[in-house]
């Protein structure tokens, strides 16, 4: 179990975080923060997520890595704060953006370059550009009133940063039992195929044999790396051939949705005597 | 700890937060762009998760479930866009509050007055009315003028 003790500080950090952004959301109905009320809950929420990052965050690796990981996770949380805070919707997307670019910069930290590049690709370079044409098109400068409310800012607020104090409490609990094998710890890299089949009574599923196959492994026979798109691609197309021939199928079938939902008309049937005339949206 | 399991907490740590707020700004913001954003961001912090363990086991599960969740989050934007624009073009309006009255019947909807108190809010900054416009001093004759003078509050 975790100890009291080791629970105020990230708890006293969650709550700043939460008070910090809850200050920040609109009202509920509208009436303007004064702009002090509005520095001090950009500055408690910062407070309060950096204070947890710093705490828990240790350096991983080489300065240089933890450097970078750091930067890039700070620069998530704090244009996601931003993003969901923000009086405009264009500002938001640009914040989401840059949420973004952070994340990439963590994908290339874990050792995914791949992702990293069509997550800009797709993500940065599709979806938020998608986003802003749709902005144009339906925005109102920030001056409506859905911008300047929020529908529940102190539930929402309490729901949301009770439910990441959980994922933190349960991420605290497996770090202080971390040397003792066991149902609630952290299991040990590299020893997946060790510690599994050990365990009496444990059936061997599909899911373990698929995780120890050789195509599977980030790092091929003699240990070394495998090269990243070859490895990849090896895996996808061997591993999870299914999974891509369904993922390229759900990609179709959104396309027809979209056309479909955009352009109503009404379909000429064989049996009709004139043609019926077009559905206005 | 192991420096492996450090890097892995971290992960876990930032993909939570990031979850956490995407979460919060869905449940609390009207616009539906930005909540369509928040989600958006929701699904990063779950990519975060996902490759911080595929890193961890040595395994490339972790990025392939992470180019599923790409191309799912690519159709989510599409199909949510379309609802968009259709929604925007019969209400000309991005609130999300406006289609309340698609529920069950046996919830509750928001009385009107709530709403229509949120619709008379002030703007963040009080845009300036007719009694700070500068005043000219007249020069020549006064042009015949064609209705009513503007003297409403601008925007």
């Amino acid at each position: 179990m975790v100890s009291t003790l080791s629970l105020i500080y990230p708890t006293l950090a969650i709550a700043i975080g939460a008070v910090g952004t809850y200050l920040l959301l609109p009202l509920r109905h509208g009436e303007a923060r004064p702009g002090k009320v509005h520095l001090i809950g950009a500055v408690l929420a910062a407070l309060g997520f950096l204070g947890l990052m710093l705490g828990y965050l240790s350096l991983p690796g080489p300065l240089l890595t933890g450097l970078f990981f750091f930067t890039f996770s700070i620069l998530a949380i704090l244009g996601g704060i931003l993003t969901v805070t923000s009086r405009s919707a264009i500002d938001s997307a640009l914040w989401f953006a840059s949420v973004v670019l952070a994340t990439t910069g963590l994908f290339l930290i874990a050792g995914a370059p791949f992702l990293a590049a069509g997550t800009i690709i797709v993500y940065a370079g599709a979806i938020i550009v998608t986003f802003l044409f749709v902005i144009m098109l339906a925005q109102m400068e920030g001056k409506a009133a859905y911008d300047r409310t929020a529908r529940s800012p102190g539930t929402s607020t309490f729901t949301c940063f009770l439910l990441f104090w959980c994922l933190v409490y349960s991420l605290l609990a497996l770090r202080s039992e971390f040397t003792n094998l066991g149902v609630k710890t952290l299991l040990p890299p590299g020893q997946l195929n060790v510690f599994y089949p050990s365990r009496p009574g444990f059936p061997v599923t599909m899911v373990m044999d698929a995780a120890n196959r050789s195509t599977s492994q980030l790092t091929d026979a003699e240990g070394k790396p495998k090269p990243h798109v070859a490895g990849l691609g090896e895996t996808l197309y061997t591993d999870h051939l299914i999974t891509v021939e369904l993922v390229g199928a759900l990609l179709f079938i959104a396309l027809i949705g979209a056309v479909a939902i955009i352009n109503p008309k009404m379909p000429i049937r064989p049996g009709d005597s004139r043609p019926t005339s077009v559905v206005n949206s | 700890m192991s420096e492996s399991a450090n890097m892995l907490m971290n992960y876990l740590l930032v993909g939570g937060a990031l979850f956490a707020i995407g979460m919060l700004g869905f449940l609390a913001r009207r616009n539906m762009i930005v909540m369509f954003l928040s989600a958006e961001m929701m699904l990063q912090g779950t990519a975060l998760t996902l490759v911080g363990f595929g890193q961890y086991h040595g395994n490339w599960t972790g990025q392939v479930f992470t180019i599923v969740i790409l191309t799912v989050a690519a159709c989510e934007a599409s199909i949510a866009l379309a609802l968009i624009v259709v929604l925007y073009n019969r209400r000309s309006s991005l609130d999300i509050s406006l289609w309340n009255e698609i529920r069950e019947p046996s919830l509750e909807t928001l009385d009107a007055s709530s709403i229509a108190e949120a619709d008379q809010a002030e703007p963040v900054e009080a845009t300036p009315g007719p009694e700070s416009y500068p005043h000219l001093t007249p020069a020549g004759i006064e042009p015949s003028h064609p209705g009513q003078p503007w003297i409403e509050r601008r925007s």
